[in-house]
C-alpha cells in the first residue's frame, strides 16, 4: 500500500522529468502518450492503495511513510512524508482519475500545437504537485505541494505566451495565490512555535490545549487565507475568470476539478484545528455563501463560454466552503467529487465546441449546435442538469446534503441556507442560459460558416473514431481521445451521485468519518424539505431560462445599472486596482524620484565628479619646473624635522 | 683639544643650507650642480665629524663613497647640460619644463 | 698653545668655508662660482685634517678639487659664461620661500644640536693611532663595507658609460667646414 502510494505520487514526476530532459528527441505524440500513461499508472496505484486501505479496520486506517528527513533545525525535524488515510485516498482517486481523463482529452485537443511537449510536461508536473499536496504527511510538504500547484497553474495559464492577455492572467493568478501562500506560511510559523511540529498527528494531538485562544484563531485565519486564494473565493477571486486564457483542458483540470478544490481539502484536513476556531469556520462558510451568490449573478451576463463555466466553478466551490465551514466535511468532499465530474465534463464539452468552431469562444456567435453536434449536446445536457442539482444526476445528491446541513447550525446556518437556495435558482438560470444560447434554435451564421461549409460537413453520430489529423471545418465532433473521455465523464456525472444518498446510504461519510467527523447532522425532515425546495428552485431557474433563451417567449429584463454592475464583476478589479496597484506604483515612482535619483544616482555622480576635480587639481601641481619640486622637498624637510624633533 | 664636534656640525649645517638655497634660487643648471656639490660636502663634513666623535672609521668610508657617487653624478649631469647646450636650448631650468601638467 | 693653534686654524678654515659657499651661490659668472667651490673644497680638506681624517682629506683634494672641478671648469669654458642674474628683478615668491625654507632648516638643526650637545655629543671618543690612515680605510672597505665598495665601482662604471652615451652622438654642430 505504501509503495503504491509512492508510485502514485512519483509517476507523473518521472514523466515530467523525462519529457523535459528528452527535449525534441521525443515526438510530440510520444510526450502526450507518456504523460497520459503516467497519470494512468498513478490512478492504478491509487486504486491499489485504496484496496489496501479497505482491508484495514476503520480505526487503523492511517499510515505514514517518510522517505528521508528533509529539514532539520534544532529540535524541529520535517521529513519528506506522505500519509495514506481515507481522506488522502479519496483525493488521490479524484485527482488521478479525473486527471487521467483530462490528460487523455488533451491528446486530441492540443494536437498540432507547436509546444505540445511542454504542455504535457507541465500537466504531468501539475498532477504530481496536486498529488503531493493531497498526500502530504505534514503541513510543510503540503505547503510545498501548494506552491508547486500554483507554479503549474501559472505555467499552464500562460502557456500560449505570445498572447499578452495570457501572460497577464498568469501573473495575476500567481500574485493572488502568493498572498494566500504568505498567510499560510505565517500560520505555519505560529503552529511551529506553539506545537513544535508540523506533522498532522502531533499538531492535532495538541489542539485541545490551543483551544479557543487567539493563537489558534490566527492560525486558522492564516490557513483560511491560503484556502481562499487557492479556491478563488471572495476576496481573492478575481484571478479565476482571467485564468480561462489557458487551454481548455487546463481550465478543466486545474480550475475546476482539482487545484481550486485544494482549499476545501486543506480545511477538511486541518479540521481539528478549525474546530478550535469556530468563528473562523463561520467566516469560511460566510465567504462561501457570498461568493456563491455573487458568482451566480455575474455568470448571468458573461458572453464567453468558458467564463460562464468559470464563474459557475467559483459558485460551486462556494457551496463546498459553506459545507466545510458548517462542519459538514464529508458532504463538502462529496460535492468536490461530483463537481469534479460534471464541471470537467462541462469544460471538456465546451472544449469540443471551441475545437469545432476553430477557437471561437463568444457565445453570441454560437447557436443551434444541437443538431450539428449531438454528442456534445447530450454531454452538455447531463452536465447542466447535474450542475443545477436535478435528480437523478450527481449534483443533486451532493448539493442537497450541504444545504440540509446548513439548517442544523442555528440562525446563521439558516441565513446560509437561504443564500444556498438563491444560488440554486441562479445556477439553474445561468446554466440554462448558456445551454440554450449555444445549442438551441437555428444555427447562427458563424456556425453555418464553420460547420456546414464543406460538402461532407454533415454531423456524424458521436463515437465515430477519427484517427490522425482532423481539420476543424470537416464535421465530426472531434478526435477519439476527446470524445471518448467526454463520454466517460458523462456517464460518471450521470451516475456518480449514487455514491451517497442522504442518510440512507452513506459510504462516503463513513469513509471519511474517521478523519473528519462532521460537526452538523441534518435530520431527515430537514433533508427532505431542503431537497424538494432545491429541486423546485433549480427547475424554476431552468424554466425561466428556457422561456427567455430557448423558446424566446419572454424577454430578459434589462436593468441598466444592474447589467453594468454585473458586467463589471461588482467592480472588484477596479477596487483592487485603486486600492493596491495604484498606491504601489505611486510609491515606486515617489521613491524613484525622491530617494533613488538624488541619493543613489546623485551620490555616485557626486563621487565621480569629486574624483575628477581632485584629479584636475592634483594635475596643477605638475608645473614641470625642477625648482618648484626642489622647493617642495626643502619645505617638507623643514616641517618634518620639526615634527621629528617635537615627537622625540 | 680644538673645537667640539658641535662646531663642526654647525659649519656642516650652514654649508648644507647654503647649498640648498643655491639649488632653489639659481636658474642656470651649472650653478645648480655646483650648489649640489656644496650640499654633499656639507654632509661629508658632518659624517667625518661624527666618525671622529665615535672613534670609528665607518663615517670616513661613507664619506668616500659619497664622493665617488658625487663624481659620477657630476659626470652625468654635465653630460646632460652639454647635450642640452648642443640642442641650442636655453640653459634655464625654468624653461626646461616639458614635463609640465 | 697647541689648542690655540688648533682653534685659530679652525676659525680660518671654517670662515673660508662659509664665505666660499656663499660666494658660489652669489656670483653671476659661473667661472667665479667654480673657483669659489675649489676654495671651499680646500678649506674642507683642512677641516678634515683637523679631524684626523688624513686619507679623506687627501682624497678630497685629489678627486674633488683635482678631477671633478676640472671637469666643471672644462664644461664652463666650453659653454661660455652664460649668466643668469640671481638677484635681479626683486625677490620672487619662490626666492623668498626658498630663503625661508633654508633658514628654517638651519635654525632647526642648530637647535637640535644645541639641545643634544650637553648629553650625547659631549664625550669624544679616544682614537687609536691607525685612525684615518690609508691602511685602516682599506681594511674597512674590504671587510665591513665590501658591498658598498663593489657597488660604488658599479656606479662609477655606469656613470662613465652614461657620460659616453650622452656625449656620443650629434656631430652636426661645430665640425669645421660642415655646412648645415
Amino acid at each position: 500500500m505504501i509503495p503504491a502510494a509512492w508510485t502514485c505520487l512519483l509517476s507523473p514526476l518521472a514523466a515530467a522529468l523525462l519529457i523535459t530532459l528528452a527535449g525534441t528527441r521525443i515526438s510530440r505524440r510520444g510526450a502526450a502518450y507518456l504523460a497520459t500513461a503516467s497519470v494512468f499508472v498513478s490512478f492504478v496505484a491509487a486504486v491499489v492503495s485504496f484496496a489496501g486501505l479497505l482491508g484495514d479496520s476503520p480505526k487503523q486506517r492511517y499510515h505514514a511513510s517518510t522517505l528521508w528527513s528533509w529539514l532539520t533545525a534544532g529540535q524541529l525535524d520535517f521529513g519528506l512524508r506522505i500519509v495514506v488515510d481515507p481522506l488522502s485516498i479519496f483525493m488521490m482517486l479524484v485527482v488521478s482519475g479525473v486527471g487521467m481523463l483530462i490528460v487523455a482529452y488533451s491528446i486530441g485537443y492540443m494536437e498540432g500545437d507547436d509546444e505540445e511537449r511542454r504542455y504535457f510536461a507541465y500537466m504531468a508536473l501539475f498532477v504530481f504537485s496536486m498529488l503531493l499536496l493531497v498526500q502530504a504527511g505534514n503541513l510543510l510538504i503540503l505547503l510545498v505541494g501548494w506552491g508547486l500547484v500554483g507554479l503549474s497553474s501559472y505555467l499552464l495559464i500562460g502557456f500560449w505566451h505570445e498572447r499578452p492577455a495570457a501572460i497577464a492572467a498568469a501573473k495575476k493568478a500567481f500574485v493572488m495565490n502568493a498572498i494566500g501562500d504568505a498567510t499560510m506560511a505565517l500560520a505555519l510559523f505560529m503552529l511551529i512555535q506553539r506545537t513544535g511540529s508540523l506533522n498532522f498527528e502531533d499538531v492535532f494531538a495538541q489542539t485541545d490545549q490551543l483551544g479557543g485562544s487567539w493563537a489558534v484563531n490566527l492560525i486558522a485565519l492564516g490557513l483560511l487565507g491560503g484556502a481562499v486564494a487557492k479556491s478563488a473565493q471572495l476576496p481573492l477571486h478575481t484571478w479565476l475568470p482571467d485564468a480561462m486564457e489557458g487551454p481548455t483542458p487546463v481550465s478543466a483540470l486545474i480550475h475546476a476539478a482539482t487545484m481550486v478544490t485544494a482549499g476545501v481539502y486543506l480545511i477538511v484536513r486541518t479540521a481539528p484545528l478549525f474546530e478550535q476556531a469556530p468563528r473562523v469556520l463561520e467566516l469560511a462558510a460566510g465567504l462561501g455563501a457570498i461568493t456563491l451568490v455573487m458568482a451566480g449573478l455575474i455568470a448571468l451576463v458573461q458572453t464567453d463560454i468558458k467564463r460562464v463555466i468559470a464563474y459557475s466553478t467559483m459558485s460551486q466551490i462556494g457551496y463546498m466552503f459553506m459545507a466545510v465551514g458548517l462542519g459538514a466535511f464529508a458532504n463538502g468532499e462529496f460535492h468536490l467529487l461530483t463537481h469534479a465530474f460534471f464541471k470537467a465534463l462541462l469544460f471538456m464539452a465546451a472544449g469540443l465546441v471551441i475545437h469545432a468552431l476553430a477557437g471561437e469562444q463568444d457565445i453570441r456567435k454560437m447557436g443551434g449546435l444541437r443538431r450539428l453536434m449531438p454528442f456534445t449536446f447530450v454531454a452538455f445536457v447531463v452536465g447542466t442538469l447535474s450542475l443545477t442539482g436535478i435528480p437523478p444526476f450527481s449534483g443533486f445528491f451532493s448539493k442537497d446534503s450541504i444545504l440540509a446541513a446548513a439548517l442544523d447550525h442555528g440562525w446563521y446556518g439558516q441565513l446560509l441556507w437561504i443564500a444556498g437556495m438563491a444560488g440554486t435558482f441562479l445556477t439553474g438560470l445561468y446554466a440554462s442560459r448558456l445551454f440554450f444560447i449555444v445549442f438551441w434554435g437555428e444555427p447562427s451564421p458563424f456556425v453555418r460558416e464553420h460547420l456546414m461549409a464543406s460538402s461532407h460537413a454533415h454531423a456524424r453520430e458521436g463515437h465515430a473514431s477519427h484517427n490522425g489529423h482532423e481539420t476543424h471545418e470537416h464535421a465530426g465532433e472531434g478526435p477519439f481521445s476527446m470524445t471518448a473521455t467526454v463520454g466517460l465523464l458523462t456517464v460518471l456525472a450521470a451516475i456518480g451521485g449514487f455514491l451517497q444518498f442522504a442518510e440512507v446510504w452513506t459510504p462516503v461519510s463513513d469513509w471519511l468519518a474517521q478523519v473528519a467527523p462532521p460537526l452538523v447532522e441534518a435530520t431527515g425532515v430537514q433533508e427532505a424539505i431542503s431537497s424538494v425546495l432545491a429541486v423546485l428552485l433549480g427547475l424554476a431557474g431552468l424554466g425561466i431560462g428556457w422561456s427567455i433563451y430557448g423558446a424566446r417567449t419572454s424577454e430578459a429584463p434589462r436593468v441598466a445599472w444592474l447589467q453594468t454592475l454585473l458586467e463589471r464583476k461588482f467592480y472588484f478589479d477596479e477596487l483592487y486596482d485603486a486600492a493596491f496597484y495604484r498606491p504601489s506604483v505611486w510609491v515606486a515612482h515617489a521613491l524613484g524620484r525622491w530617494i533613488e535619483r538624488p541619493l543613489v544616482f546623485g551620490s555616485v555622480r557626486e563621487l565621480s565628479e569629486g574624483l575628477r576635480e581632485l584629479g584636475l587639481g592634483t594635475g596643477r601641481l605638475q608645473t614641470g619646473l625642477v625648482r618648484t619640486y626642489a622647493l617642495a622637498i626643502a619645505a617638507s624637510l623643514a616641517v618634518v624635522t620639526v615634527v621629528f624633533v617635537a615627537v622625540r | 683639544m680644538g673645537p667640539d664636534i658641535v662646531w663642526y656640525l654647525a659649519v656642516a649645517t650652514f654649508l648644507f643650507c647654503t647649498g640648498a638655497l643655491g639649488v632653489l634660487i639659481r636658474r642656470s643648471p651649472l650653478i645648480v650642480l655646483l650648489s649640489l656639490e656644496i650640499m654633499l660636502n656639507g654632509a661629508n663634513l658632518a659624517l667625518i665629524a661624527f666618525s671622529r666623535h665615535y672613534a670609528q672609521g665607518d663615517g670616513q668610508i661613507f664619506a668616500l663613497t659619497v664622493m665617488a657617487v658625487a663624481a659620477s653624478e657630476v659626470v652625468v649631469g654635465l653630460g646632460l647640460i652639454v647635450a642640452i647646450a648642443r640642442k641650442k636650448l636655453d640653459l634655464d631650468v625654468d624653461k626646461l619644463s616639458t614635463l609640465r601638467g | 698653545m697647541a689648542n690655540v693653534l688648533v682653534w685659530a686654524v679652525w676659525v680660518v678654515a671654517a670662515f673660508a668655508c662659509l664665505g666660499s659657499g656663499i660666494a658660489v651661490i652669489s656670483f653671476t659668472n659661473p667661472f667665479y662660482s667654480a673657483l669659489s667651490l675649489i676654495g671651499n673644497l680646500a678649506s674642507l680638506a683642512v677641516l678634515y685634517l683637523l679631524l684626523s681624517a688624513e686619507f679623506v682629506a687627501a682624497a678630497q683634494v685629489l678627486v674633488y678639487a683635482g678631477a671633478v672641478m676640472v671637469m666643471f671648469l672644462f664644461v664652463i669654458a666650453y659653454l661660455g659664461g652664460r649668466a643668469d642674474a640671481p638677484w635681479a628683478g626683486g625677490p620672487s615668491w619662490q626666492a623668498l620661500a626658498a630663503v625661508a625654507a633654508s633658514a628654517a632648516l638651519f635654525v632647526e638643526v642648530i637647535v637640535v644640536i644645541g639641545l643634544k650637545s650637553s648629553s650625547r655629543l659631549s664625550h669624544q671618543g679616544e682614537i687609536h693611532v691607525s685612525y684615518g690612515r690609508p691602511d685602516e680605510i682599506g681594511r674597512l672597505f674590504l671587510t665591513n663595507h665590501l658591498l658598498a665598495f663593489e657597488i660604488t665601482s658599479i656606479v662609477l662604471l655606469i656613470a662613465a658609460v652614461g657620460g659616453v652615451i650622452l656625449g656620443s652622438h650629434s656631430r652636426e654642430i661645430g665640425a669645421p667646414g660642415a655646412q648645415q
